[in-house]
């Protein structure tokens, strides 16, 4: 039944004699499915605001973008690309657990949810590496606004990585315990469709934060931040 | 393979075996609700202290050496803190959410009981931060609530140094607490209701529960950046909300940051934030008001739609707060004319409360008493609101008394009545005792003519033009001698109101320690939560089996029926009829 449907229903009229109650649509759905989407609004409405005030600030004149010069660190981004394939291929290793996970293979799906782990791990190692070539080229915390905004985005970015590598330990943890096929098979699935998550907003984090200023200029003008 | 409905399913349950593994690390969401409301009224009290240190300095100026001007900003910014957010949010929230959603929808416990015991042991964590910061060097901050930059994280404000870092520490730890708890309560909510548990079937209180979370949900992030960016300008000299400034004669390293980005930022959590405090309210007085009037709920859709409508406009009405911020004119048209709309919404409730009365069998209880005075100080704050949401109203009432008027009465007393209403209704189910109903009555009566002695003449200060947050007023031509009277009189009014919770308290441990057992469902409730097997509830609530719903919550008076309710788990083929009686509509 649609929103509109269940919003117009009339609970006041008794129910006829006989009728059997019934469950709710979604009463047999892993509870981790819909909390997990819950989960995902609120990280994207915390980045996305991370996006509007990054975009608003990114049109005063004291704000120095990260590419766009030859001098500029990000102009070439090959150090962000391997990180991204690298962060990919983790990705690519959760959907590899979930297929075994579908295959009922257990020894495959072990090894992929470790590869998935390791490789977000090198992941973050990888991104503190990026950290300390941009210090080394004085672009602190608090040099500029886009050097700002680069720690305390990736930062964040890491620190979700790190809550679901927390939480991917306490699953793995769990399997021996979680007697509900169902509720397993959900909690894997959760893992790798938080993983996917990441990985698109790296994606988005990516194309950000390494854009010149005529490009911010366009994205502010077209949000009405100009 | 058989499935077993979420509501079902015990293995979560944890069965507890140690004194400590019940009521310290418990993952009962009735524990956790209990552990919830104690922290968040002990809290409430300190800051029901300091509103009474702040009243005295404002009522006899001078006259209290220990109160500085530094001391008197730190009382009114931890007041205001930790009033919305440490105690209404986590009270309605974390308390009432906790103990009654489980209960009412029909389930053994929260979805992720674990992470509701963190939620809770992650708010501890943010209260403790946040009283901590009394005792470091410099104090609490003294920013004001809203801490707005560039004066919150500057040197000369009261607490620029460890009390602004500790205070947005905590106001982190508390968002990240309530994310978790919050993700429990929607997700038991949508998935884990019992068998017949319509969504539509549920009572007013889950719906505004419900609501104020998917609120807190998408507005919290908003505090949590604002707060992580200013901790950033504070601790490691980044410009987010700093502009150029010279400060005590020197020039600070920060320029180009924008002060009103933060105050953007602030009050789209902000606004939202009085609806996530309203709405939980909104829905358990209509509860109560519609249990005492053994009278269904006037219009239930139209209740549910409004609460729906509400927290959706709530989000696009943010910068009325910042008329006086130099907004450009059109953007003040806009945020004019939605803070207009909400109004709509909002009184529909109002009329359908009143309506719920009309004709009703009023019980003059205690819980109904509070709900009753709850209409009355909402609709009084509701209608200065009007007021303000006008740009050109706002203007020059803007920072004085008159807007410190208004959100008291919209946002303190209002929950506030709707949150004794709800304790004095509850505390049966909670405790197996009832409040004494002579204290409980001299508490209500206490409170709210208090208030109003309070409130409607701050709202007089406030056209007069004195201003708020000023130490002191010293000589001011526009300001009259009465207007000192008049604060001398708040103050001993706001004394009295304070000694009143006191009635509570004592009512409350004298209750716990030897009041008389209460009958089993004393009111006559028609809804879930008091009917399990064992009063208060045992854990798992709900014994071997989930009870079945066959109707919603507001069956009372039913025509022709023996009982003046039929709970909703309750069949029609159950329920006893006078003879020759029927319902309505039955058969035409």
């Amino acid at each position: 039944m649609s929103w509109f449907g269940i919003l117009s229903e009339k609970p006041w009229i008794p129910e006829a004699q006989g009728t059997t109650a019934e469950w709710g649509r979604t009463a047999y759905t892993p509870a981790v499915k819909i909390s997990l989407r819950f989960l995902l609004g609120v990280i994207s409405v915390f980045f996305l605001l991370f996006f509007v005030t990054f975009i608003s600030r990114s049109q005063y004149d004291d704000f120095l973008a990260l590419a766009g010069e030859p001098w500029q660190p990000f102009t070439n981004s090959m150090r962000l690309w391997i990180n991204t394939g690298v962060l990919v291929l983790a990705s690519v290793a959760m959907q590899c657990a979930v297929y075994a996970l579908r295959c009922n293979h257990g020894v495959r799906l072990l090894l992929s949810l470790a590869v998935g782990a390791v490789l977000a791990a090198l992941f973050i190692v990888l991104q503190i590496s990026v950290w300390q070539f941009l210090a080394g080229m004085g672009y602190s915390v608090a040099g500029n606004p886009a050097n700002s905004y680069f720690y305390i985005l990736t930062g964040l970015h890491a620190l979700h990585l790190l809550g679901g590598l927390f939480a991917l330990g306490r699953v793995v943890n769990n399997m021996r315990f979680e007697g509900n096929l169902q509720n397993r098979h959900a909690a894997i699935e959760a893992c790798a469709v938080y993983w996917h998550y990441l990985l698109g907003l790296w994606l988005v984090l990516f194309f950000m934060l390494t854009r010149t200023p005529e490009t911010y200029a366009l994205i502010a003008a077209a949000c009405g931040l100009g | 393979m058989t499935h077993i409905a979420i509501a079902d399913q015990t293995a979560h349950l944890h069965h507890p075996k140690t004194f400590i593994g019940k009521y310290i690390w418990s993952q009962d969401h009735k524990v956790i609700a209990i552990q919830y409301s104690v922290t968040a009224i002990f809290v409430g009290l300190i800051a029901l202290l300091l509103s009474v240190l702040m009243r005295l300095q404002l009522g006899f100026p001078g006259e209290f050496n220990f109160i500085s001007p530094d001391a008197y900003l730190q009382f009114v910014t931890m007041h205001g803190m930790i009033m919305v957010i440490y105690l209404l949010t986590a009270l309605l929230l974390g308390g009432f959410g906790n103990y009654l959603i489980p209960l009412m929808v029909g389930t053994r416990d929260m979805v992720f009981p674990y992470l509701n015991m963190l939620s809770y042991w992650f708010y501890l964590v943010s209260v403790i931060v946040l009283v901590s910061s009394f005792f470091v060097v410099g104090g609490p901050t003294g920013a004001g609530w809203t801490l707005y930059p560039p004066q919150a994280i500057l040197a000369g404000t009261p607490g620029a140094g460890s009390g602004i870092v500790l205070m947005l520490l905590s106001l982190a730890i508390f968002i990240v607490a309530f994310t978790m708890g919050g993700l429990n309560y929607v997700t038991t909510i949508f998935q884990a209701r019992t068998r017949g548990m319509t969504l539509m079937r549920m009572p007013l209180t889950i719906w505004g529960i419900l609501t104020a979370t998917i609120l807190g949900l998408l507005a919290f992030p908003a505090l949590l950046v604002s707060a992580i960016m200013m901790l950033f300008d504070a601790l490691l000299g980044t410009s987010f909300f700093m502009p150029a400034i010279v400060s005590l004669g020197e020039p600070l390293n920060h320029e180009g940051g924008s002060p009103i980005l933060f105050q953007h930022l602030f009050w789209f959590f902000g606004h939202p934030e009085v609806y996530i405090v309203a709405l939980p309210a909104f829905g358990m007085v209509s509860d109560v008001l519609s249990v005492h009037a053994r009278k269904n709920i006037f219009g239930y859709r139209m209740m549910v739609w409004a609460i729906v409508v509400i927290g959706g406009l709530s989000f696009i009405v943010w910068a009325h707060h910042m008329y006086v911020s130099g907004m450009n004119p059109y953007f003040g048209f806009f945020f004019a004319t939605t803070t207009l709309i909400i109004a709509v919404p909002t009184a529909i409730k109002v009329y359908n409360w009143v309506l719920t009365l009309w004709r009703g069998n009023i019980h003059l209880t205690v819980p109904m008493l509070f709900a009753i005075g709850f209409i009355f100080t909402f609709t009084h704050g509701g209608l200065s609101g009007l007021f303000l949401g006008n740009v050109v109203v706002d203007l020059p009432l803007s920072d004085t008394f008159f807007v410190v008027a208004h959100f008291h009465m919209v946002m303190g007393v209002s929950p506030i009545m709707v949150l004794f209403a709800a304790l004095y209704h509850w505390f049966p189910l909670v405790s197996g005792k009832q409040l004494h109903t002579g204290l409980g009555k001299l508490h209500f009566w206490g409170t709210f003519l208090g208030t109003y002695a309070i409130y409607l003449p701050m709202h007089y200060l406030g056209f007069l033009g004195v201003p708020r947050r000023y130490y002191a007023l010293g000589d001011t031509s526009f300001i009259p001698e009465s207007a000192h009277v008049l604060n001398e009189d708040i103050t001993i009014a706001a004394i009295l109101v304070a000694l009143f919770q006191l009635v509570f308290v004592v009512n409350v441990i004298w209750t716990l320690r030897s009041g008389p057992r209460s009958v089993r469902n004393p009111w006559g409730v028609a809804s879930l939560e008091w009917h399990t097997p064992d009063v208060p509830p045992a854990h798992g609530n709900w014994g071997d089996e989930l009870p079945t719903v066959h109707r919603w919550a507001y069956d009372y008076s039913v025509p022709g029926a023996k009982q003046d309710f039929i709970p909703q788990h309750v069949a029609e083929e159950d329920v006893e009829y006078e003879a020759g009686g029927r319902r309505v509509g039955e058969g035409e």
